[in-house]
């Protein structure tokens, strides 16, 4: 097994392949970070010169035409908001500027900026013809963000090509955010993937086996601020237009890794309840919610593998300190 | 009032003879008689739909009312790999003519490996198609000849695929060295280091057929190696910043790290000369990526740094009165490592060359937009066939120069010169 890992998408991508030698290991390599700066190029938020940055100037003056790839990653944006009701949103972009979490590490915005960001949000303002191709914001100042989404929407793009090539065996990482695990090593049922305690990446919560399916993981120990003892994380719940409280970590299992990287915020911003129709449409998925806070929380598993429908688990029985809190709610 | 389609329509014919009677040669067979598609919609067939062609392909796709109408590739899992980009049920030929045959195109991307490139590009002119040509022109002296004689007979538009000559920062660049801003510009380096095999994987069963149809990036019998596929963009940007073409180069290339059985050198480092001894230095390593791909232009007035990304000015320091007076030194009793300051990299902030509003865009989106703007309007492309045989030709002898070991002066080769 070789393994490689490169900077991309403000995270490390780490592609994990089983090859005949390292030179056909560089192959693989070389196509696999190609395409995730090609995908990058068309979606990033960060980039003046991406496609998306082109759409995001443009999209309110006027229809823009873009390539049938942007435009199906656009409607598949817009189906997990319509699905969700719109706990899922991809734009999100003046919240996420508001609350100081683009290219920073947040802060509480004043009573103007945040007022201004929530008229600029709401996937109901995107406009999308599939006939022509065209994107059309019907007000001004909105902008896509395709922080829930865009990294699992490259891996499952390199997960494709790799396949094409002829790879069997993989393991794509987008910065531990979304996995997708291809085959399974020599011996093996599958790809051993550890969820991590929320924030503690040297502890896990879970083993599971994967093979031909994806994990996603949310945090909200990513980036966040603290003010006057509440944590202000950077995952919005655009309905309210103010980051999600009371989820600390979600964790799905699910084929395609673009849904993963959608299914693992919408279970944060909905929680169990809420989010288990969802899930249940699509087959092979399964759910991990850790809720409360770091260090008093509970776990809620939903067809988790190991486990038999719902379930709840006491991080405190796994050595890991945590107090119950409260039970599970199902 | 007639729309934009019918007043082309009734014009470009008209305009397109005009331009082929000013040149020498006859009227092409073909050049006049295809019709304007009565919509607005441009449909395009491309030859040669492997990476790079394909990403042409996006960036056409993001134009209003384009179409990508058929393909012609010799390598068929390209057919799906293209239907997926386009969406639809693409039509495929194996062979180009029946691609060239194909109703209703208006243009012709070429993106097949430039060993073919003359043969394609010439007969996509003479049947009466628009091309849009990958670099580079063609891998000879005169084959990049002949493409000229052909575009110039047909009248129809060559746009030549050197996408950053779009990009906003390069031609502000121009304009500040051409306003001379820079003072005189008489160096200019670039370097496009990676640390990669620049091999793609072949899938089983691996031929040696396949090998070459897969990685002919690799072998000398189709592919003028880094200085070709790499080295073009930054030689069609200074033929520009000097506005002249070289008198003649030096060049050195080896397979020093990559023996894989590929012909092409991983490594190549070529110095051109250019009138009053201006020089242009490029390298190209495969061992390395500390630099990335990166143009510096050097004027005695101050430094122009091109990237992919962006570009920034930065002015020298005025050169009399700003050194520190030795005096001042030994005034305070100690050799200070100011009297070496200047010799130090420059680590003082720059000007970043700003990209005018409506202009920021991914340079291949510039570039395309601006090509199918160029065949809906009877335009000329900005990096037409003259940007093609110039920097076509300057590559094609620097790479003479580096596989013969000799210097090699460009006016024993160029016999026409493109305008």
């Amino acid at each position: 097994m070789f393994s490689q890992a490169r900077p991309a998408m403000g995270t490390t991508f780490t592609i994990f392949v089983y090859a005949a030698n390292q030179e056909q290991a560089s192959e693989y390599f070389e196509i696999a970070f190609d395409e995730i700066e090609r995908v990058e190029e068309a979606l990033s938020d960060y980039r003046p010169t991406s496609e998306l940055s082109r759409i995001n100037r443009l999209a309110a003056n006027e229809t823009v035409t873009t390539d049938p790839e942007v435009f199906k990653f656009l409607q598949t944006s817009m189906d997990f908001s319509r699905r969700s009701g719109g706990a899922f949103d991809i734009t999100v972009g003046p919240l996420m500027r508001a609350w100081g979490f683009f290219r920073g590490r947040g802060h509480y915005p004043t009573p103007e900026e945040l007022s201004n960001a929530r008229k600029s949000t709401g996937w109901q303002h995107v406009h999308l013809d599939p006939e022509k191709r065209t994107v059309h914001f019907d007000m001004q100042g909105m902008s896509l963000d395709p922080g829930g989404i865009g990294k699992g929407y490259v891996v499952e793009c390199v997960a494709n090509l790799l396949r094409e090539a002829g790879v069997k065996t993989a393991l794509i990482d987008a910065g531990s955010s979304t996995i997708y695990a291809m085959g399974a090593p020599p011996g093996k049922d599958g790809w051993t993937i550890q969820v991590p305690r929320p924030g503690d990446r040297a502890h896990s919560i879970s083993t599971v086996v994967l093979r031909d399916t994806s994990l996603s993981t949310s945090g909200n120990y990513e980036k966040f601020f603290t003010l006057n003892g509440k944590i202000y994380c950077h995952i919005m719940d655009p309905r309210t237009g103010e980051p999600v409280q009371g989820t600390v970590q979600t964790t799905v299992i699910t084929p395609n890794a673009t849904d993963s990287d959608a299914l693992s915020l919408i279970m944060f911003v909905m929680g169990p309840e809420k989010s288990e129709k969802l899930l249940d449409a699509i087959p092979g998925t399964s759910g991990m919610w850790v809720l409360g806070e770091p260090n008093k929380s509970n776990v809620i598993q939903w067809h988790w593998p190991g486990t038999s429908t719902t379930s709840s688990i006491n991080l405190a029985q796994q050595n890991l300190q945590i107090v119950i809190m409260e039970e599970a709610q199902q | 009032m007639i729309n934009r389609r019918e007043f082309l329509g009734k014009t470009a014919g008209a305009i397109a003879a005009a331009s082929t009677l000013s040149s020498a040669g006859a009227l092409s067979a073909f050049g006049e008689s295809r019709p304007v598609p009565p919509s607005d919609q441009i449909n395009l067939g491309i030859i040669g739909p492997g990476s790079r062609g394909q990403t042409d392909m996006r960036a056409f796709l993001r134009v209003p009312g384009v179409r990508i109408a058929a393909m012609c590739d010799v390598y068929e899992p390209r057919f799906d790999q293209v239907r997926k980009i386009t969406g639809e049920q693409t039509p495929a030929f194996k062979d180009y003519r029946q691609l060239l045959d194909f109703k209703g195109l208006d243009a012709v991307i070429v993106a097949s490996p430039p060993c073919f490139h003359e043969e394609h590009v010439i007969a996509t002119v003479q049947s009466g198609h628009h091309v849009y040509a990958e670099k580079d022109m063609a891998l000879t002296v005169e084959a990049c000849d002949r493409v000229v004689a052909a575009v110039k007979r047909s009248g129809k538009h060559y746009q030549y695929g050197t996408q950053y000559h779009y990009a906003p920062w390069y031609q502000e660049a121009l304009r500040r060295i051409h306003s001379g801003k820079l003072g005189q510009v008489t160096h200019i380096y670039a370097y496009w280091h990676r640390n990669a095999s620049w091999r793609r994987p072949v899938p089983d069963p691996k031929t040696p057929e396949l090998e070459k149809l897969i990685n002919w990036r690799l072998y000398k019998e189709c592919s003028g190696g880094l200085l070709a596929e790499l080295g073009t963009h930054e030689a069609n940007f200074v033929n520009y910043a000097f506005d002249a073409m070289p008198e003649s180069v030096i060049g050195m290339g080896d397979i020093v790290y990559w023996k894989d059985g590929r012909e092409v050198p991983d490594n190549v480092q070529a110095i051109f000369r250019y009138p009053g001894g201006r020089t242009f230095s490029f390298s190209s390593i495969t061992t390395n990526r500390f630099e990335g791909e990166q143009i510096r232009v050097y004027g005695t007035g101050g430094t122009i740094v091109l990237t992919q990304a962006g570009g920034m000015a930065y002015y020298e320091p005025a050169v009399a009165g700003s050194a520190v007076p030795e005096a001042v030194i030994v005034e305070h009793g100690v050799t200070t490592g100011a009297s070496f300051a200047a010799e130090v990299p420059y680590a003082g902030a720059g000007e970043t060359l700003i990209v005018p509003d409506g202009l920021e865009g991914n340079v291949n989106y510039l570039a395309v937009s601006s090509f199918i703007d160029c065949v809906r309007n009877n335009k000329r492309p900005s990096a037409d066939e003259r940007a093609g045989w110039n920097s076509g030709v300057t590559i094609a002898l620097g790479n003479l120069a580096i596989s013969s070991g000799q210097r090699v002066n460009f006016a024993d080769h160029i016999k026409q010169q493109a305008s």
